[in-house]
């Protein structure tokens, strides 16, 4: 197992972060879908060693990790918050944390320039943090995390800001990467996102986790609740015209420098996002978001059973 | 990606500490903190070069009882003034007090702290990322104030002393450096925790008669003030009031336990906390 945990629970003073947490991650690719607030960042921070249980225990690659710094030489991390010295280099970051695990200063080199290469950030690498956009930071995340090749991926809401394209070489990435031996646990709020990178998700609401397994039969669930897109385009109208002859979208709503869309096929949907995007046709579409009202729907009902 | 067979040892503490310091250093002299104690430290530069500029009109710019005062007790008086009593432990608590504070504010801290590294080095580390960059702010203040004080005749003579004021300050930023970082690494409201030891409790402690200014950092800087002051004119008079200051070892060892003692508790107390829910 990559990740064990025994009745593991965290609380803030009065309040609970995670209450009485026993799960066995097994290896490969697995997902922690949860809304905001469900508890996701509460169990990342305990099994990255950021905080420590208030009861129960938490083994990570059969070690316990509070404490235990040694054990992050087999660990990456792509924590959710978007901060980084900026100014420095994106070359010059990744290869002075990839330096804490122990490399020379060729061999840290060698190893960032492969790390930014696998996120497709060479371009950019000289360039300083602070003039990125939020997708590139994303990348450039993932690249501290991956480039002293570790055993465990632990991936925070990876794909947050991404445009559609680059979401999609991403996930790519990932399923290329645990293909190669390596094991991902990554969070985040959107099921499809994590749909698209493997069927194992542990579901997570309330600081409880609500069920686990194979991701097909919490699919059906969502296919029965309309969906929620934000999307951020130049021509939204264009944009808004083409989605609309969709027979899945239910409505269309226009916000400032972009549009929600509600779709009751989900999949289709992301998937046509996302060759519009790659087409070009209607000009840049540079955000999709999914608020998670989408999920507490399905918790809601799960929370029922 | 494939788990690569051949990785390298986790850096042991010293070696993790010399690294992060390498990642510091950089951030912490181009840092917006930086640049305003550098004008800060240009205060001193600035009354030493009106000093100059009156003394260069024929005026005698300083007289004690009547006596007119060299330019190298004048030197001696501004190193204790304002270097010792105000620059270093301002220095001190502003830096020594963000070492952990700024990676949580910026929440860049978990970037270090999922490394394998210990925790305490990546304090250790930063700290001496403040020496060097704090040395760096302190040294050209002091040089230029000493060559604008003292002239090029006396400069042989009183090279020796000025060298040990150098020292001195080095001593000083060290011991408040460890003492807040520390106080930083420990406490939720370090700047302010910093800044009433500083300007409340050790102005306090110093006045009161009896015991209580052993508890003070600037009780053992002060004591090593007047052997690196010239002994004439000013100095005399600031020796009459450090009379009952402890002997020079005593100082010295007092500071370098002042150092020792707060860097372990700062380490243990970066080894114990929980910082992401200070985020």
């Amino acid at each position: 197992m990559i990740v064990a945990s025994e009745h593991l629970s965290k609380w803030y003073g009065q309040v609970s972060g995670l209450n009485d947490v026993t799960i066995q991650v097994p290896p490969g690719i697995t997902g922690l879908l949860g809304p905001n607030g469900a508890g996701k960042s509460t169990f990342m921070k305990l099994i990255t060693g950021q905080l420590r249980p208030s009861k129960g225990q938490v083994r990570v690659l059969g070690e316990p990790i509070w404490g235990n710094p040694a054990l992050f030489q087999r660990i990456g991390f792509c924590p959710e918050q978007d901060s980084f010295y900026d100014r420095m280099t994106g070359r010059e970051w990744v290869t002075a944390l990839t330096g804490l695990h122990g490399f020379d200063e060729k061999a840290a080199g060698e190893a960032a320039a492969k790390a930014i290469a696998a996120v497709e950030l060479t371009e950019a690498a000289d360039r300083k943090i602070g003039s990125y956009s939020k997708g590139m930071r994303q990348r450039i995340k993932l690249a501290q995390a991956i480039a002293h090749e570790p055993e465990l991926l632990i991936l925070d809401e990876p794909l947050s800001g991404m445009d559609p394209l680059m979401r999609r070489r991403t996930v790519k990435q990932i399923k290329e990467w645990a293909r190669a031996g390596t094991s991902v646990l990554v969070s985040s709020h959107i099921l499809h996102e994590i749909e698209a990178m493997t069927s194992n998700i542990v579901l997570i609401n309330n600081g409880r986790i609500v069920a686990e397994g194979d991701v097909h039969h919490i699919r059906d669930l969502i296919d029965e609740h309309p969906h929620t897109v934000s999307i951020r385009a130049q021509q939204t109208h264009a944009v808004a015209r083409e989605l609309l002859a969709d027979e899945g979208v239910v409505s269309v709503r226009f916000e400032p420098g972009g549009l929600v869309v509600e779709t009751a096929r989900p999949d289709a949907f992301y998937a046509r996002v996302t060759d519009l995007a790659a087409s070009g046709r209607l000009g840049p579409i540079t955000e999709i978001t999914s608020p998670d009202d989408n999920l507490q729907a399905v918790f809601r009902y799960l929370v029922k059973q | 990606m494939s788990a690569r067979p051949n990785l390298p040892a986790p850096p042991t503490f010293w070696n993790g500490a010399v690294r992060v310091f390498s990642l510091s250093l950089g951030e912490m002299l181009w840092s917006r903190r930086t640049v305003f104690l550098m004008l800060v430290t240009g205060m001193p530069v600035f009354v030493a070069l009106v000093l100059r500029l009156v003394q260069s009109s024929g005026i005698t710019p300083v007289r004690v009882n009547s006596t007119p005062v060299d330019g190298a007790s004048i030197f001696g008086g501004m190193i204790w003034i304002f270097f010792l009593r105000f620059i270093v432990p301002v220095l001190g608590v502003f830096y020594g007090t963000s070492l952990m504070a700024d990676e949580v504010e910026d929440r860049t801290i978990t970037y270090l702290f999922t490394r394998p590294i210990r925790r305490g080095a990546v304090l250790v580390g930063k700290y001496l990322a403040f020496l060097v960059c704090t040395t760096l702010v302190v040294l050209p203040s002091v040089v230029l104030v000493y060559f604008l004080l003292v002239p090029l005749s006396q400069v042989a003579r009183t090279f020796v002393a000025f060298a040990a004021d150098l020292g001195l300050l080095a001593l000083g930023l060290a011991a408040y450096g460890g003492l807040f970082a520390f106080v930083g690494a420990a406490l939720k409201r370090p700047l302010v925790s910093g800044l009433v030891f500083v300007f409340g409790w050790e102005q306090v402690a110093l006045l009161v008669p009896g015991y209580l200014k052993r508890f003070t950092v600037a009780h053992y800087v002060q004591g090593l003030v007047p052997h690196a002051m010239p002994s004439d004119g000013v100095a005399a008079v600031l020796q009459a009031v450090l009379r009952n200051n402890p002997p020079a070892w005593l100082c010295i060892a007092a500071l370098a336990g002042i150092v020792a003692v707060s860097l372990w508790l700062g380490v243990k107390a970066v080894e114990s906390r929980e910082y992401v829910l200070d985020q």
